[in-house]
């Protein structure tokens, strides 16, 4: 309920700073198989930490639990907005604040960009994603097509280095 | 009836695509809500999406949105749940089989190669999307102001929000 932002650094620093119930390595190591698998990453994560206490009951538990909060507000937002669309003030604050929901998107991938400098070859396949997907307009499955065998043996490469 | 059969379907298979999560992948959203499926139109995408990162919890809330406006709560939670399941489930079976991989190249190569497809993604979604909800040369340098900041400083996000939100409230952006 608190996640402005997004939930991720609470959930760290929830589950592995506070609470103690993971490592910090357990924990990277969760988070990066939630993000090889398709799907919203949050829910990923509550399910993987959920089930490892308490199987798939825990992981019903723990996705309700971080979702159903979240779900009630943001249609009582919606419910505001029908109301209030039309106002001149509520559509400028709307514009602001998605021309900086996606300037926050962005940045996800550069600080993420940051730790790619270590192997710098990387990021041909970065360049690779970035033109099939904006340049050339490909559909998705085309773009990982297109660019996984290149970032699994850039990936092994760089596996074997470190 | 069938506009909520519809809704669930090609959200359950959006949900299969996702690599990178939704962020990742707001532009095929953006298609399929808009221009296939006629959901809803821009401003309508785009006012949800501002309203999704503003509110509090998991920023996939676009897709329960775009669910309330076809068919209210009920559509709402079919949405979210649409988003959730099938890939909730995959990764139910798969993170033992990842965990226990006992090679720890072959399971850093996994972890690298798919990094570094997220970032791509995740990159040219923030592009194509920006395409479609930025307006103006102000929308566009706040978004730039918002990039530089996130990756220079340790501000929180919310501030960022709040100074876009007044920004928009004085006709600035």
């Amino acid at each position: 309920m608190s996640g402005f932002g997004g939930v991720l650094p609470w959930a760290r620093r929830t589950l592995v700073e506070h609470d103690k119930i993971l490592t910090s390595e357990e924990f990277s190591a969760i988070l990066g198989i939630c993000q090889i698998v398709p799907g919203p990453n949050v829910v990923n994560l509550a399910v993987c930490i959920g089930s490892r206490f308490g199987g798939a009951r825990g992981a019903v538990a723990a996705v309700l639990g971080l979702t159903l909060g979240p779900i009630c507000i943001v249609m009582l937002l919606a419910l505001l907005y029908e109301h209030y669309k039309y106002l001149e003030l509520v559509k400028g604050v709307l514009r602001g604040i998605s021309a900086v929901g996606v300037g926050l998107i962005a940045s996800t991938g550069f600080k993420m960009l940051r730790d790619e400098l270590k192997y710098p070859a990387m990021l041909f396949v970065v360049v690779v994603t970035i033109a099939a997907a904006s340049y050339f307009h490909l559909g998705l499955g085309w773009v990982v097509l297109i660019a996984s065998p290149l970032a699994i043996l850039l990936g092994w490469k760089k596996a074997q280095k470190s | 009836m069938s506009v909520l059969i519809g809704l669930f379907l090609k959200l359950s298979a959006f949900s299969l695509i996702a690599f990178g999560g939704v962020n990742a992948l707001l532009p095929v959203l953006f298609n399929l809500a808009v221009n296939q499926e006629h959901w809803i139109d821009v401003q309508t995408f785009s006012d949800y999406f501002a309203i999704a990162q503003a509110a509090p919890g998991p920023n996939f809330m676009t897709v329960t949105l775009i669910g309330w406006h076809v068919y209210g709560v009920i559509g709402a939670l079919i949405a979210t749940f649409a988003i959730a399941w099938p890939s909730s489930i995959l990764i139910y079976f798969l993170q033992r089989f990842i965990m226990r991989m006992q090679d720890p190249i072959r399971k850093s190569t996994i972890q690298h190669a798919a990094a570094a497809l997220a970032i791509g993604l995740v990159l040219s979604s923030a592009w194509q999307i920006a395409l479609q909800i930025n307006h103006d040369y102000a929308a566009y340098a706040l978004t730039l102001l918002t990039i530089t900041i996130t990756v220079l400083t340790r501000w929180h996000p919310l501030y960022l929000i709040a100074l876009g939100a007044a920004l928009g409230m004085f006709g600035l952006v």
